[in-house]
């Protein structure tokens, strides 16, 4: 499924002067199949107010523009939402606020319910079993526990499992590492990459963390002021020094080393990722600190 | 769900607002027992308490859309009780269909005495910060000190629920969000089965409001936070003139309803003494 905006445009009561705030100004942007794309900008930039489109939470406007995911035209007054909100996963910050039932298992099966009314109760123990065990945890361990008994990062995963159990084919993330301790982001963002190999196609994540879009985002997308100021590759947006000023973000670590280091000519250019970044400056030392 | 207007405060720098909260509350009491004081059908009354509020507004300088607003959160409740009135009064001489003369003038008689006070009340909350309003009620309970009750606390407890109020809606915004995300329907199906739906929300939103409170006592103790005994003030309430003037018109108002009451029942008496 293909996510298309087409000058989207939203604002938050549109009626009341002085309360009335444009959150998106004619955002166009296409995000493929297959792809993990990042939305970066400032606090207010408008990005979660966009990705709350993508599943219908916001509605499209009046004269909004279009908005097209997979089939699935937004700006139809027909549109189901319901279905469309199984094929996309939404995740906010802090998901294991969410959590509410008295077993892990029924939490999980939540969304798998409520998306496939007439699903047989084998096919949801094999649905939620998939689920858990995918996000790292033991099935017949944590089912009949109170989620509320678990420790701060199995909440995380068992509300993690709670989206994907309805096998979206989009998922997204809204700053979906914050609060997490150095090895428990490791581990997610691992478990992310698991997941885009082979549970989800296209995963967008929201965040603020520049180095986890350097790391592992194949395109992203500027916002600022409600507007989209630049989409690329995060090569492509980093190395630009107009994006990064007139969008008030900070540098990924490895894209300001690149910098320091081709000043000091010491390597040409790395691809930002830290990979990539490392094995350039490995080569560069091996050559006694200079360009080959 | 933003735009809870009843109790919302209005900050400007006008004669009301700079009156002692424990006046204002004391006056508003007062107007209220004044609007229940107006007997039946007596809508001179009714004229003098709206006046009392058109006059307290002017001089509040709240814009008076603002303190029409909170209408109409209850405007439900009053055309419901309306209704009532009207359907379901047997006094009196039809009019038509069902409605008779009575059942109307009880009717217009709700109306008139719920939104005086809740226009009455909403000025209250406009022009008095939640914490002054905090203190004045504290203020006013301070002689059941005598009696061992926890003033301070009570006023406390009081002024941290209305501060969570806007903290609570965001709150609730964000979890049905996110249970919506997982699919959850709350717009479909009868009454039963969307209390049913609530759930998913209002249990992560009891919990999150548990552990909002353990931070908050923590913050409250890490600043050395120990109640009334060491507790000093930074705006300390006083009766000044202005004061003395509200409980005066107020004063006024009342004498004014019960001297017309007592004009109304002696015509009355009047009259039944001359028909016989």
């Amino acid at each position: 499924m293909k996510v298309v905006a087409k000058n989207l445009n939203f604002t938050y009561s549109p009626k009341t002067k002085g309360l009335s705030f444009r959150a998106l100004d004619n955002v166009n942007v296409e995000i493929k199949e297959g792809e993990i794309f990042g939305i970066i900008g400032k606090t207010g930039s408008g990005k979660s107010t966009f990705v709350q489109h993508i599943n219908g939470l916001i509605k499209v406007q009046k004269g909004g523009g279009a908005l097209k995911v997979g089939d699935y035209d937004l700006t139809d007054k027909k549109c189901d939402y319901k279905s469309l909100r199984a094929k996309v996963g939404m995740m906010f910050q802090y998901p294991e606020h969410q959590l509410f039932a008295e077993t892990v298992f029924e939490d999980v099966a939540f969304a798998l319910k409520n998306f496939a009314k007439d699903i047989s109760a084998e096919e949801i123990a094999a649905r939620v079993k998939e689920a858990l065990s995918t996000v790292g945890l033991d099935y017949n361990e944590v089912k009949d526990k109170s989620p509320f008994d678990l420790s701060g990062g199995q909440k995380r995963r068992v509300a993690i499992a709670g989206v994907i159990v309805a096998k979206p084919e989009i998922l997204v993330l809204d700053e979906p590492a914050a609060g997490l301790d150095p090895k428990g982001k490791r581990e997610f963002l691992e478990l992310l990459l698991r997941l885009h190999k082979d549970y989800v196609k296209t995963i967008i994540i929201v965040s603020h963390d520049m180095n986890l879009v350097a790391e592992y985002c194949t395109r992203a997308a500027v916002f600022s002021g409600g507007k989209i100021i630049a989409t690329g590759t995060p090569k492509e947006i980093f190395s630009d020094k107009n994006i990064i000023e007139k969008s008030g973000l900070d540098l990924p670590l490895t894209a300001a080393l690149t910098e320091k280091l081709k000043s000091k000519g010491i390597i040409t250019d790395s691809d930002f990722t830290v990979e990539d970044f490392t094995e350039k400056l490995i080569v560069a030392l091996k050559n006694g600190g200079k360009i080959r | 769900m933003r735009d809870v207007s009843f109790g919302s405060y209005f900050p400007s720098n006008s004669f009301v607002h700079k009156m002692d909260a424990r006046a204002k509350i004391l006056i508003a009491i007062a107007y209220m027992v004044a609007v229940f004081l107006v007997s039946a059908f007596h809508f001179l009354g009714f004229a003098a308490c709206l006046l009392f509020v058109i006059l307290a507004t002017v001089v509040s300088k709240v814009p008076f859309l603002r303190v029409l607003k909170s209408v109409r959160t209850i405007i439900f409740f009053v055309v419901f009780s309306a209704i009532l009135q009207l359907f379901f009064n047997k006094k009196g001489t039809v009019v038509f269909w069902v409605i008779t003369d009575v059942g109307l003038l009880n009717a217009g008689f709700i109306i008139a005495r719920i939104m005086l006070i809740v226009l009455g009340a909403s000025l209250l909350t406009l022009t008095t910060s939640p914490v002054e309003l905090a203190d004045g009620i504290e203020g006013l309970l301070c002689p059941l000190k005598w009696i061992k009750f926890p003033v301070h606390e009570f006023a406390l407890i009081m002024s941290i629920a209305l501060r969570f109020i806007p903290t609570l809606i965001d709150e609730t915004d964000r979890i049905i969000k996110a249970q919506k995300a997982r699919g959850a329907d709350f717009e479909s199906g009868n009454i039963f089965k969307r209390a049913k739906a609530l759930i998913p929300v209002l249990i992560p939103l009891l919990i999150s409001s548990f552990r909002r409170a353990d931070e908050l006592a923590d913050a409250m103790d890490s600043r050395c936070y120990a109640g009334s005994k060491t507790r000093t003030r930074y705006k300390k309430l006083r009766f000044t003139f202005r004061d003395l003037i509200g409980v005066l018109v107020v004063a006024g108002l009342i004498v004014g309803i019960v001297y017309l009451n007592g004009f109304y029942a002696l015509n009355s008496l009047a009259e039944i003494a001359g028909a016989l």
